[in-house]
């Protein structure tokens, strides 16, 4: 009541109040774009001083040699050189197919942890130590110890297949378990309501999954997908373990017989090349959500 | 009141857990009757609502939808689901498929129809209620009022024996609850056998045969909407119109 009137009232006593920055104006309009491309060209200048410097002349040379980037992206085979090049190509198609076969995979087992029927309760168990299993140890000791340990069993057909067979079973096992998780977290981010208005439809169960659960489901954890799918893209380096000629072995050929490093460069090179724009595209589709998201569209799904 | 009715349920209860939500409810749904559940929220409305179509099981007691008890465990749920229709208070589209995706979605998947006849039925019903042009839109771009609406068209294109409705306008802003109510109000006049939660007091008055009164899981009193706003004999059922008055009637 009280406060009511006193506002109510011209402002007599009160001292005049300031809206003003009182440091210096920020960047905007043309001062910011002199200021971005002032401290730009600092910046880059500054890079290729320290590159260029005679002290870095190891850095160059050891690193960045383009005569030795050449020979080990080509190869040299009167000098046992493998193309690094031709080895990405591997990892290329390594990771394309274990990703393809994964998503299939990773399905069915986020599926099943998440099925309900007693008859299929050992297999959750299963799926679940798996799961725990395949998260839980690094793949390069899962790649070792299948690379090298299956072949030593002399067990028939099974012991006598390529390592490039036993490298992918392994990226394939142990990036199942993960993007099975993945699969799992974004049917359970799928509103209850939206299985029960499929349900009161009399949807069977299969068709609600198909083609209620999973398309939303899937939606929401892309940017997660797409992540896991990057990391499977790096991690077929690790197949370098078992001696196949995949890039990151060949460039250690080429670094073993040049005594030059600048192989792992060119290696480093490739990786990014297929990872970044992948990764660049993660971050759109989640950017492209979060505006979707801020634009205030209703949520269906809220239950209230 | 037909011979048979539609839904008949006599002595039904349901607990969760230590909480029995219904206590014994008695409702009996004759052909083209529409039937009004009133009461507070938590008194069981939409509890009764869901053990009609089973998203619920009921522990005691019977609901039988013509002539079938459907607590009998050999009952296929989704052979029940086919004849029951239900609308949620918070409309539950499939926001991942167009308006016409989400009409034609439950005959093309369960009763088979093919596409081109499930999309010219599903547009003939849009047309109806005035959504012709939103069929090709995502549930995302249609207004509160609008969503329902084609969530209401969504049961009907399964050609329902009996519709549910629960506190169908109660998510909605104020300006939009109109044109549900009276999409409602059609289906009444259609013929549209209905079992409705709900807050709106005046709509239950002009469109029920019979309003049911819960609180706390048991139906306290039922009658025409004449008697029980009218005249109740109740005096929980006087307090509680009371309360709703007081609140302007809106829920």
């Amino acid at each position: 009541m009280g406060r009511n009137e006193v506002t109510a009232d011209p402002v007599v006593d009160e001292p005049p109040i300031s809206l003003y920055a009182s440091s210096r104006p920020r960047w905007t309009g043309r001062r910011g774009t002199i200021a971005s491309t002032v401290s730009t060209v600092v910046v880059i200048g500054l890079v290729i001083a320290l590159l260029a410097s005679p002290s870095a002349k190891p850095f160059r040379e050891g690193f960045l040699n383009p005569h030795q980037m050449w020979i080990a992206f080509t190869g040299d085979p009167a000098k046992g050189i493998l193309s690094v090049g031709k080895g990405f190509l591997l990892n290329v198609y390594l990771s394309v197919i274990c990703e393809a076969v994964v998503l299939v995979l990773a399905l069915g087992i986020a599926a099943l942890r998440l099925s309900r029927g007693p008859v299929l309760l050992p297999l959750r168990g299963i799926a679940i130590a798996y799961t725990d299993f395949g998260r839980g140890v690094p793949v390069i000791l899962v790649m070792l110890w299948v690379g090298f340990g299956v072949p030593s069993l002399n067990i028939p057909v099974i012991s006598s297949q390529s390592p490039v067979v036993y490298a992918g079973f392994v990226l394939v096992f142990s990036y199942t378990a993960y993007v099975s998780e993945v699969y799992r977290a974004g049917i359970l981010s799928v509103p209850a309501n939206q299985t029960q208005a499929a349900k009161s439809l009399a949807l069977p169960a299969g068709t609600t999954l198909r083609r209620v659960v999973l398309p939303q489901a899937i939606r929401n954890v892309l940017p997660a997908l797409l992540n896991d799918f990057a990391s499977l893209q790096k991690d077929t380096a690790i197949v370098s373990t078992l001696g196949v000629a995949e890039a990151v072995h060949s460039a250690q050929i080429a670094a073993g017989v040049e005594f030059n490093y600048s192989s792992f460069t060119v290696a480093s090179l490739l990786f990014l090349a297929l990872t970044v724009p992948l990764t660049r595209y993660t971050d759109r589709i989640m950017a492209k959500d979060r505006t979707r998201r801020l634009a205030g569209i209703p949520d269906t799904g809220g239950i209230t | 009141m037909s011979a048979s009715p539609v839904l008949r349920a006599s002595g039904v209860t349901k607990r969760f857990g230590d909480l029995e939500v219904l206590k014994g409810i008695d409702v009996e749904l004759g052909a083209h009757q529409v039937v009004c559940l009133i009461g507070s929220s938590g008194s069981g409305k939409s509890t009764f609502l869901r053990c009609c179509n089973l998203l619920e099981r009921i522990d005691g007691g019977s609901i039988t939808f013509l002539d079938h008890d459907l607590s009998d465990p050999r009952i296929d749920e989704n052979l029940v689901r086919r004849h029951v229709g239900m609308v949620f208070q918070s409309y539950n589209l499939f926001p991942h498929l167009s308006v016409l995706d989400n009409v034609t979605l439950a005959p093309r998947r369960v009763l088979k129809v093919s596409k081109d006849q499930a999309e010219s039925e599903a547009r003939d019903l849009l047309t109806r209620i005035g959504l012709g042009t939103k069929a090709a839109e995502f549930p995302d771009r249609l207004s509160g009022g609008q969503q329902q609406r084609v969530a209401i068209v969504r049961c009907l294109a399964m050609n329902p024996k009996l519709l549910l409705l629960d506190e169908i306008t109660s998510a909605l802003d104020p300006e939009l609850v109109g044109e549900v109510l009276s999409l409602v109000g059609e289906l009444a006049d259609l013929g549209m056998t209905m079992l409705l939660a709900t807050h709106e007091m005046g709509f239950a008055r002009d469109v029920a045969d019979q309003v049911c009164f819960l609180e706390n899981g048991l139906i306290v009193e039922s009658g025409t909407p004449e008697k029980i706003f009218g005249d109740p004999d109740q005096a929980a059922t006087r307090r509680f119109l009371q309360r709703t008055l007081d609140q302007g009637g809106s829920g």
